[in-house]
C-alpha cells in the first residue's frame, strides 16, 4: 500500500462524511420549523426520511449515476438524505426543549415570531441539533466509504484494495483510520457545543449524550467556563 | 389605568374562563387577582398583554382599546414576570435583563449600564452582570425576572404567580421587595397569585375570582378581611382574618395608660400607689432615659423597706415592645399577648415608654377602628381611618401621625 495517499483518503473520507451532514442541517431547520409550528406535518415527513434511511445505499448509487455520473456528488445525495432520519428529529427535539415559561417570556416582552426564533429558540435548539449532528458526520463518514464500489475515493480504498490484493493489514489500517477520523469529528463537534453553548450547567455537560456509539468525553479540568 | 368592559373568553370546547368581567385597574396601584386554578385570573391578567385575545368585550389601557395596537409593541411597553422566572438561560444576566431595551432599540452599552442599575434596584450584586441563570439562586432568578420586566420603564407591570416558585422565607422576602419598589416605582401593578395571604400582603386592591371566571369580592385587603361579601370569600380567606385584619389598623389608635408607668428612681412606695390607682397589680419600671426596664409587682414594691427605689424590687422581663407610631394593633396585641403581665409597653421612635396596654383598651381600639371604618367606607376608598374615633378618652393618647394621611401601618409581617 502506498503511505503517501493516505492524507489524500483521510481528507476525501472527512469531506464526504462533512458535507452531507451540513447538508442535511440545512434541510432539516427549516423543515424542522415547519414540523413544530405545523404539528401534523411531523409525523409522515418523520416516516418519509426513515423510509429514506431504509433504502441501500448502492441501491441510490446506481439510480443517480445516470444523472450524476460517477461523482462526489452520486455519494453525497444519499448520505445527505439518510442524515436527515437523524437531523430532522434532532432539530424538532431541539426546538421542544425550549422551556414554556421562555418561550412565554420572549413572546410576552414583545418578541416577534422570526425573532423569537433565531434569538431565543434556534440558539437553546443547539446542544440537541449538535447531538445529533455527531451521530450524522459519524455515520456518513463510514457510510461514505461504500462509495469505493462506484470509485468516489475514500479510506473506503484502502478496504476494497486490500480485499482485491488480499491484503489485510490494509484493511484494518483503512478500518482504523476510518473509526479514528469518526472519533475526532466527533470530539471536534462536542467541543464546538461547548463553545456555543456557555450557558449550560455543567452538570448536564457531562451527562451521557444519547449515541449509539461510545464517545470519550472528557470532564473540563475544573471551573464551570 | 387598566379597564376591562364586559369581557368574556371562551375556548374551543365552549370553557368559559372569563365570564363578562368588568374591572377597572387604578393607575399606580397593585391589583391582585387571587383565586383557586381555574377560576380564569391568569387568563385575566395574559389578556392584558394580549397573549390571550378576548371573545367579546373590550380591554382599555389608558383609555386605548388595546385589540387596536400592535401586540408586539404593547408588549414592549408592559413588564411581565412569571413563575419560573422565564430567564433566557442563553443570555448573560445583564443580557437579560436589557431585553426589552434592546428590541426597543437602545445601543447594547446603554442597555447593560441600565441593566446594572436595575440590578441595585433589586438588590442584586453586580458581581453577578455577567453570569448565566443557571448560576443564580432561585430567588436572584426571580429578582433578575423582576429587573427585567422593569427594564423599559414600563407604567404597567403584570406578575403571573411571580413567587410561587421559591420557598416561603425567600417569597416573604421578595413580597417586602416588591412593595419596597412600589412605594418608589408607583407602578400600574397586576399580579396573580392563589395564595391569599400574599394578596392581602401587597395588594391595594384584591380581587378574588370564584371559579367559572366571575369577581366574587374586589375590595382593599382591610376591607375583605373585615366584611367578607359571602361565605364563598369568607371560606377562601381562611382562618384568623379577625386577628389578620389588624394588622392594617394603627397601634396609634390605642390609648395607652401611663399612670402606671414609673421611673427606677420613684420612691418604691410611690410606685405601689401608682399600681394601685390604675387599677394594676404591676408597674413598668423605666431607666432614667424612660427606656423600659421590667415590670415590679405592686405586692413587691409595698414589702420593700421604707425608702427604697421602685428599681430595687424584683423586676419581671418586659418581653417585647411595639412602636405606636408605626406597627399595627397586631402587633400591639402580640407583644400584650407573649407579656407575663398581660400587658405590653409601648414606645415611640426612641424606645422611649408611651404608656402600657390591657386588653381592655385593644378590644376598645379595635371596637372603634369597626365604628369608624364604614363611615370611612363612605368617606373615600382610601385607607380606613382607624385612629379618629379613640382620642376623646382623656389619658395619655399615643401620638397619633401627625400627619393624618399618613399611610396605614406596616402591612402584615
Amino acid at each position: 500500500m502506498n503511505w503517501a495517499q493516505v492524507p489524500t483518503l483521510i481528507w476525501e473520507s472527512a469531506y464526504l462524511g462533512i458535507v452531507p451532514a451540513l447538508l442535511g442541517l440545512v434541510i432539516s431547520v427549516p423543515l424542522g420549523i415547519a414540523c413544530t409550528r405545523w404539528k401534523w406535518l411531523y409525523a409522515p415527513v418523520l416516516s418519509t426520511t426513515s423510509v429514506l434511511y431504509a433504502l441501500p445505499s448502492l441501491a441510490l448509487f446506481i439510480v443517480l449515476i445516470p444523472y450524476t455520473g460517477l461523482t462526489d456528488t452520486t455519494v453525497i445525495i444519499p448520505l445527505t438524505l439518510f442524515s436527515l432520519c437523524v437531523l430532522l428529529p434532532a432539530v424538532v427535539d431541539g426546538f421542544r426543549s425550549v422551556p414554556e415559561p421562555v418561550r412565554q417570556a420572549a413572546t410576552a416582552m414583545g418578541f416577534g415570531t422570526t425573532r423569537r426564533l433565531v434569538q431565543v429558540e434556534l440558539p437553546l435548539a443547539v446542544p440537541i441539533v449538535i447531538g445529533g449532528l455527531r451521530v450524522a458526520v459519524v455515520s456518513s463518514i463510514s457510510l461514505a466509504s461504500v462509495g469505493q464500489l462506484i470509485g468516489v475515493s475514500s479510506l473506503g480504498y484502502l478496504i476494497v484494495d486490500g480485499y482485491q490484493r488480499d491484503f489485510p493489514e490494509e484493511i484494518y489500517v483503512g478500518g482504523g483510520l476510518i473509526i479514528a477520523l469518526a472519533l475526532i469529528c466527533d470530539l471536534l463537534l462536542v467541543l464546538l457545543r461547548r463553545v456555543l453553548t456557555p450557558w449550560r450547567p455543567r452538570r448536564a455537560r457531562r451527562q451521557v449524550e444519547p449515541l449509539p456509539i461510545g464517545v470519550p468525553v472528557r470532564p473540563l479540568p475544573g471551573g464551570a467556563a | 389605568m387598566i379597564t376591562f368592559e364586559s369581557v368574556t373568553k371562551r375556548y374551543p370546547g365552549g370553557t368559559v374562563a372569563v365570564d363578562s368581567l368588568d374591572l377597572e385597574v387604578p393607575g399606580g396601584q397593585t391589583m391582585v387577582l387571587v383565586g383557586p386554578s381555574g377560576c380564569g385570573k391568569t387568563t385575566t391578567l395574559r389578556m392584558i398583554n394580549r397573549l390571550i385575545d378576548p371573545t367579546s368585550g373590550r380591554i382599555l389601557l389608558d383609555g386605548q382599546d388595546i385589540q387596536q395596537s400592535n401586540p408586539d409593541t404593547l408588549r414592549r411597553g408592559i413588564g411581565y414576570v412569571i413563575q419560573q422566572s422565564g430567564l433566557f438561560p442563553h443570555k448573560t444576566i445583564e443580557d437579560n435583563i436589557g431585553t426589552v431595551p434592546l428590541l426597543l432599540g437602545w445601543k447594547k452599552g446603554r442597555a447593560r449600564d441600565r441593566a446594572r442599575e436595575l440590578m441595585g434596584l433589586v438588590g442584586l450584586d453586580e458581581d453577578l452582570a455577567r453570569r448565566y441563570p443557571y448560576q443564580l439562586s432561585g430567588g436572584q432568578q426571580q429578582r433578575v425576572g423582576v429587573a427585567r420586566a422593569l427594564a423599559a420603564d414600563p407604567p404597567v407591570l403584570l406578575m403571573d404567580e411571580p413567587f410561587s416558585a421559591v420557598d416561603p422565607i425567600v417569597r416573604a422576602t421578595l413580597q417586602d421587595e416588591l412593595l419596597r419598589l412600589q412605594a418608589e416605582l408607583h407602578k400600574t401593578v397586576v399580579l396573580v397569585t392563589h395564595d391569599v395571604e400574599e394578596a392581602i400582603k401587597v395588594g391595594d386592591q384584591v380581587a378574588i375570582f370564584r371559579p367559572g371566571g366571575h369577581i366574587a369580592q374586589l375590595d382593599r385587603p382591610e376591607r375583605l378581611l373585615r366584611a367578607p361579601a359571602d361565605g364563598y370569600v369568607e371560606n377562601f380567606l381562611g382562618f384568623d382574618r379577625g386577628i389578620r385584619r389588624l394588622s392594617f389598623l394603627a397601634a396609634s389608635g390605642l390609648s395607652l395608660d401611663d399612670r402606671a408607668v414609673v421611673s427606677e428612681d420613684t420612691a418604691a412606695s410611690r410606685a405601689a400607689d401608682a399600681a394601685r390607682q390604675a387599677g394594676e397589680d404591676w408597674v413598668l419600671v423605666t431607666d432614667s432615659g424612660h427606656r423600659p426596664r421590667g415590670w415590679a409587682a405592686a405586692s413587691d414594691l409595698e414589702g420593700l423597706p421604707a425608702g427604697s427605689q421602685a428599681g430595687q424590687a424584683r423586676l419581671e422581663p418586659y418581653g417585647h415592645t411595639f412602636d405606636v407610631r408605626t406597627d399595627s394593633l397586631r402587633a400591639a396585641l402580640d407583644a400584650t399577648v407573649l407579656s407575663p403581665t398581660g400587658q405590653a409597653a409601648g414606645v415611640d421612635d426612641d424606645g422611649q415608654v408611651v404608656g402600657v396596654t390591657t386588653y381592655e383598651r385593644l378590644r376598645a381600639a379595635i371596637q372603634a377602628a369597626d365604628q369608624a371604618a364604614p363611615a370611612a367606607d363612605r368617606d373615600s376608598g382610601g385607607p380606613a381611618g382607624a385612629r379618629d374615633g379613640i382620642e376623646a378618652s382623656g389619658e395619655t393618647s399615643a401620638p397619633a401621625g401627625t400627619e393624618p394621611q399618613s399611610p396605614a401601618p406596616e402591612k402584615a409581617s
